[in-house]
């Protein structure tokens, strides 16, 4: 990619591409999960998708400068979390109440709220917690693994 | 604290064992794995009390020795009090899992219980973590007795293949002789006869003298070296349908009786003369459990019991003697017996008992051990002879040089904690030379167990020349003899300790350990020199056990090539693509190639499980290949140059090694698919099933559904595992900072 002669860091078409790419795999990453319990995809996928967005950043620009432009990259850990909270809550509610793990509302027979193609039910919210578990820890491996040196072209 | 704490829960104990004995015991049976037909089965019968209350009554007396002993031990050696806790606790399991060994009636549960004891002496011989010596008889310890013990289960689970059970109760009733029992009866006594240090697995106990004083002592008495002639005894019934295993235990006793009554005969250390002593008196019992009888399986259970009384009243005596003086030879030790009349006194008593002179347990227990004898022939009448003569010499040897003679170590003051013990067990020795009837109960009881049948013993004073008497006047005159003649004696000790050493179990033990550490660390230098041997250290093993399960297992019909129609047509060229883009990444130089070659390969196999109705998989497998090639990119921007560099130096032969190791498991994993594709299954059936049951779970993706509901449970542990990882990298990295 970088030859000896060449500039260190990447072409500024590299770093245009991954600032364009960032918005549209968001919508590409929601619309995976929105649609994910009645067709192909799932919050895992949806993850990968904002994940590799985030990861194509950091490449393109240095870590350290993708995260100050995106500062709501700060919150991944939080995202990483409270994604595993979420999949917990979402699974274990019914020990509550008495039933096995993971007996999703509504259950078999009763109707489900649709908006637009996304159901609401606890299988989803389960769906949900790992896109953002999976985001988070996504970038908060990138965030580590580009600590060591610091910015080599700043 | 935590000594007189172990203390007092051993004196419970102890009281508790006593109050079940004379209410006559009982059994308890609950259910642990079903599945395999295991039960946590006790029963508090005869055997179980004897043992229970040895390991629980000795225990106290121990116990409350060594938290005198212990607290100066760690303050000569300048060590933290603190140290206590790695110590107790392991005392207290030793003898919990004495009395569980003692009370269990399945065969895997006996297992269960006799590693634990092994566990348990580990962490007490390497007490005295800092010296080497401590740490290598500790590791010892545990080999010598944890190798053979895999035999114990080994015979345990032959025995459930041919009658279905791992309960001893069972058994006895069931098993038929034969060669399975042989078989299982060996397997069982290797075990056992390792844990009782007996020949030629006897050396890790002298070396286990490396431990404190009242581990020692604990060990050698109560625990431990008793769990395997415990072992003997619970299963003695099915031992007993076996010549083999009968001649076997005969064989191996009367050689350590000899063997460890020579050594004792020469050696310098006290605790290694008791040591010796120990192997000696342990094969009496396994001697007596290979002659079958009533009287035997008696004479062997009263043994046990008199022999850990004083044995246990030596270790401590001659810790207290090392504690005083702060000497542990013979050579430069003597005459303390003018200034420690006390210990002196209940030592003798011990080592009368050891000898088996009149008034102490020792007598009776030697009358019943000739009287058995008497009964199985000239040849082990005499053998018993000579080995009570051995005795007699060297327990009276220890105790004149130790007592007798100039004072050669001035002792300091000793504490009552460390003299009390020692003079309750002689009495203890002395009431059952008197008063045998409590022992003789108790025995009687224990003997009935290992007889499956009905043992009467009856142990008392004759004043006439009956056999039992004259064999021991004889033994009496044969070790007098043997300890006044010093010079031949410690002659014939020394050639054979020097034997011992050059020819010695001990040599092949440590040849042994030492050659599997050098092959072990040839294997690890060899998987771990360069990435290539680490894959292929995968790779090949997997291709090799691939391709021998299938010339293993010959299916009519197994490789055949299908039919082509539809989709396939666009999955051919794909596959074709994705073998060239291999080719590639394995023959291109430079580094951007080969990360494209790859991402080739897996963006191919990602359209091919498109075609092949897997869009889920397809779709992760397309993100997958994208952040793998995104990384490697990212990764090539950091490395110097573009090509990797050559490798200086390899010989000829590796020229070959790769395209060998791609070739054999490349085949492997090709005869596999391809076998499974000759014969596709029906989908199986939980497979239908969830296909059926996702539209009623309210989702058309069958995976997702599968994923966030079916198979919920296990996708929180992965997505848990990622967080984990996260968290670990994290530490490594950021110093526990997500941030």
């Amino acid at each position: 990619m970088t030859g000896p002669d060449a500039p260190p860091g990447p072409t500024v078409i590299v770093r245009v591409v991954a600032r364009l790419l960032l918005a549209p795999s968001v919508v590409v990453a929601v619309a995976l999960i929105v649609k994910g319990y009645t067709a192909v995809g799932d919050g895992f996928a949806a993850g990968m998708v904002v994940g590799l967005a985030v990861a194509l950043n950091a490449v393109a620009l240095g870590a350290r400068r993708a995260e100050a432009a995106l500062p709501v990259l700060r919150h991944a850990p939080y995202a990483a979390v409270g994604g595993a909270l979420l999949a917990l809550a979402s699974g274990f509610f019914p020990v509550a109440l008495g039933e096995p793990v993971f007996s999703h509302r509504p259950g078999p027979d009763e109707k489900v709220v649709s908006v637009g193609k996304a159901e609401l039910m606890t299988a989803v919210s389960f769906d949900v917690g790992i896109f953002l578990l999976v985001v988070g820890v996504v970038t908060v491996l990138v965030h580590q693994l580009a600590e060591p040196d610091q910015e080599p072209q700043a | 604290m935590q000594g007189w704490a172990s203390c007092a829960t051993a004196a419970v104990g102890f009281v508790v064992c006593l109050v079940a004995w004379q209410r006559g015991g009982g059994t308890v049976s609950l259910p642990w794995v079903p599945s395999l037909d295991l039960r946590l089965s006790f029963a508090f019968d005869g055997l179980a009390a004897l043992y229970s209350l040895l390991a629980t009554g000795v225990g106290v007396l121990v116990f409350a020795y060594g938290t005198r002993y212990l607290r100066q031990h760690l303050v000569e050696d300048d060590r933290p009090l603190a140290e206590r806790r790695r110590f107790w606790p392991w005392m207290a399991l030793f003898a919990a899992a004495m009395v569980g060994l003692a009370t269990a009636t399945d065969l895997v549960l006996v297992f269960v219980f006799f590693d634990l004891t092994a566990v348990c002496s580990y962490f007490l011989i390497g007490f005295d973590r800092e010296r080497r010596a401590a740490r290598t008889a500790a590791l010892t310890a545990l080999l010598v007795t944890i190798v053979p013990a895999v035999a114990l289960l080994a015979g345990a689970v032959l025995l459930y293949s041919t009658y279905g059970t791992f309960s001893i109760p069972e058994l006895v009733a069931t098993v038929e002789p034969g060669t399975t029992t042989t078989v299982a009866g060996l397997l069982i006594a290797v075990a056992a006869l390792a844990k009782s240090a007996q020949v030629p697995l006897h050396f890790w106990l002298p070396r286990a003298m490396e431990a404190p004083t009242p581990v020692s002592a604990y060990l050698h008495s109560a625990a431990m070296v008793a769990a395997g002639v415990l072992v003997l005894g619970r299963v003695h019934p099915l031992l007993a349908r076996s010549e083999v295993v009968l001649t076997v235990l005969l064989v191996v006793g009367l050689t350590s009786v000899a063997v460890g009554g020579v050594l004792a005969l020469g050696r310098d250390e006290l605790k290694q003369v008791l040591a010796y002593s120990t192997i000696s008196q342990y094969g009496y019992v396994v001697t007596l459990y290979g002659m079958v009888g009533a009287a035997a399986a008696g004479a062997a259970a009263f043994y046990v019991v008199v022999h850990a009384v004083a044995k246990s009243a030596l270790f401590l005596s001659a810790g207290a003697v090392t504690t005083a003086t702060g000497e542990d030879r013979l050579s430069r030790l003597g005459g303390l017996g003018r200034r420690m009349p006390v210990l002196a006194a209940a030592t003798g008593v011990a080592a009368a008992t050891l000898a088996a002179l009149p008034l102490t347990g020792g007598f009776f227990s030697d009358e019943l051990f000739f009287a058995a004898a008497k009964e199985h022939g000239p040849v082990l009448t005499v053998a018993s002879v000579l080995a009570a003569a051995l005795t007699f010499a060297y327990i009276g040897r220890y105790w004149i040089r130790l007592f007798l003679g100039p004072l050669a170590t001035a002792p300091a003051a000793l504490s009552p904690v460390l003299l009390v013990p020692v003079v309750v067990l002689a009495l203890v020795a002395v009431a059952a030379g008197v008063v045998p009837s409590p022992i003789t109960t108790l025995a009687e009881g224990a003997g009935a167990v290992s007889h499956a049948a009905p043992v009467t013993l009856s142990p008392a004073y004759h004043l006439d020349l009956r056999a039992t008497n004259v064999m021991a006047l004889a033994a009496w005159a044969l070790g007098g003899l043997l300890l006044a003649a010093a010079g031949l004696r410690d002659r014939a000790s020394r050639l054979v300790a020097t034997a011992g050493d050059r020819l010695g179990p001990r040599r092949a033990y440590t040849a042994s350990v030492i050659g599997l550490r050098r092959v072990s660390e040839r294997l690890h230098d060899w998987e771990t020199r360069d990435l290539r041997s680490s894959i292929a250290a995968v790779l090949v093993p997997a291709g090799a056990l691939a391709a021998a399960a299938f010339a293993a297992t010959p299916v009519a019909r197994a490789f055949t090539v299908g039919p082509i129609a539809g989709a396939d047509w666009l999955v051919l060229p794909l596959l074709v693509l994705v073998g060239v883009a291999t080719l590639v990444a394995a023959r291109t130089r430079e580094r951007l190639g080969i990360v494209l070659a790859l991402a080739a390969v897996g963006f191919g196999l990602a359209a091919v499980y498109a075609l092949r109705a897997a869009p889920d998989v397809a779709l992760v497998a397309v993100l997958v290949e994208t952040m793998l090639t995104l990384v490697f990119l990212a990764a090539l921007g950091r490395l110097p140059g573009t090509e990797p560099r050559r490798e200086h130096g390899r010989r000829r032969g590796q020229r070959w090694r790769d395209p060998l190791i791609a070739t054999v498991s490349g085949l492997g994993a090709f005869v596999v698919i391809w076998g499974y594709l000759s014969e596709p299954r029906e989908a199986p059936s939980v497979a239908a099933e969830q296909i059926r049951l996702a539209p009623a779970a309210h989702g058309q993706d069958v995976v997702t559904v599968i994923v966030a509901d079916f198979r919920g449970l296990d996708t929180l542990g992965e997505i848990t595992v990622l967080l984990i990882a996260a968290i670990g990298v994290a530490t490594l990295l950021g110093r526990g900072r997500l941030w």
